[in-house]
């Protein structure tokens, strides 16, 4: 009787025979921002540049920066790139296309809400376009599902900035995604490589969750208009060592200057001892 | 900017239907000085309702008494909306006493929109609950 039913059972298996499908990850998300909340959705004063494995490039653009600068008629819409569009406020949904035939996935399209940006994640294997292809700000995305995990690569970057403290992002970063989903939560990591301003991969998380009722706002309507009068070729920027608050951040919260400009040596618990010296000072 | 106001009132019809959208593109804290207010008053020479964030042009005296155009940085339009603000709610030559935080460049003469009265007619926005922005 044991040895039939499990024969009958081992039928059933055979029957249905499919592989596990993909765990879903389709739906209209919004962020949660219980990590790094206040750089996220706020902002603070000028100067945050701590973990992020800048190099000394990232810093002299970092010290000319003025954030003023947002207010010129050519940045007052400038959306964020890729690797930066999960860092701040954002709603987006997530939704599948299927080859028809075989109603196999070949992308996921998502909506950023933010700057409203369409982003494609191709599914079907196909190979990234040569390096000179014009860039975009969601870039050209492959994925691939490891178990539950997706993984996305994403090349073709627009630059733009990884932090709005002025830590600058250049045209040659890489991104690497991933997703994954526990409950209606849904986890996103990124791994951020650039040769121009970082000397090691910028690690992020972020978490979002479903939203069951769905959003009501999709819409971002960004008008250009002269928010502050200034001269036409005017770029609000600060000579080398002429930035008054670059080391606002730093002072705010006692902390070494040299400590949060560090870069990847910063981001290490080695530093400690480094740290309880550099306070000491 | 000459505001035409039959497209500035149906951007507004459609903006009215939306929550507003925390874009955050920039850190209010490292434009400008949270700790500090100052208070103009003077002619409105221009009101930009829109996103990411509406701004209001003042005409009003700096601390030398020299006259200055103010640039008051306030809501993104669909956020003033939840808030019964629309973009018929201030008019080119109103008279207005606005307080707000100043810019940390003090030569841009902006501020961060804290208290607005209309003496006219008694109109403000800032001191009832939910009238903020970010």
């Amino acid at each position: 009787m044991r040895t039939l039913l499990i024969g009958a059972s081992l039928c059933l298996i055979a029957a249905t025979g499919t592989a596990r499908a993909q765990i879903a990850i389709v739906g209209e998300w919004t962020g949660r921002y219980h990590e790094d909340q206040g750089d996220r959705v706020p902002g603070d004063v000028q100067g945050d540049f701590t973990g992020v494995p800048i190099n000394d490039a990232a810093r002299k653009y970092a010290e000319a920066f003025d954030v003023t600068r947002v207010a010129m008629l050519e940045h007052q819409c400038q959306p964020y790139n890729v690797a930066h569009i999960y860092r701040g406020p954002n709603q987006f949904r997530i939704w599948e296309e299927k080859d028809p035939g075989t109603q196999e996935i070949v992308a996921y399209k998502i909506f950023n809400g933010t700057y409203m940006q369409y982003r494609t994640i191709w599914m079907d294997g196909r190979a990234h376009p040569p390096d000179y292809v014009p860039h975009t700000h969601m870039g050209f995305s492959t994925g691939e599902w490891h178990g539950d995990i997706l993984t996305v690569k994403t090349t073709h970057i627009k630059k733009e900035f990884y932090r709005r403290s002025g830590l600058p992002s250049s045209d040659l970063t890489t991104l690497v995604e991933h997703w994954i989903r526990h409950g209606n939560v849904l986890s996103h990591v990124s791994m951020i490589t650039d040769p121009v301003y970082l000397t090691e991969p910028y690690v992020t998380s972020e978490e979002f969750v479903l939203m069951e009722r769905g959003n009501q706002n999709w819409l971002y309507n960004c008008e250009y208009v002269m928010e502050v009068p200034m001269d036409k070729d005017d770029v609000p920027m600060y000579l080398p060592g002429q930035n008054p608050f670059v080391e606002d951040f730093a002072k705010k919260f006692g902390l070494p200057f040299e400590a949060v400009f560090g870069g990847a040596p910063t981001t290490s618990p080695d530093y400690l001892p480094t740290m309880e010296r550099l306070m000491k000072r | 900017m000459r505001m035409r106001w039959p497209l500035i009132a149906t951007t507004a019809a459609v903006l009215t239907t939306l929550a507003g959208v925390a874009a955050a593109h920039h850190s209010f804290t490292a434009t400008y000085f949270e700790d500090r207010q100052m208070e103009i008053e003077g002619k409105l020479l221009q009101f930009m309702f829109r996103n990411p964030h509406s701004f209001v042009h003042i005409e009003a005296p700096d601390e030398n008494g020299t006259m200055q155009r103010w640039a008051v940085e306030w809501g993104g339009a669909g956020q003033l909306s939840g808030q019964g603000v629309t973009n018929q709610t201030l008019r080119v030559g109103d008279v207005v006493s606005i307080t707000g935080n100043p810019g940390r460049d003090p030569a841009d003469h902006r501020l961060r929109m804290q208290y607005l009265r209309r003496p006219a007619d008694g109109f403000e926005w800032g001191r009832n609950p939910g009238e903020t922005f970010n």
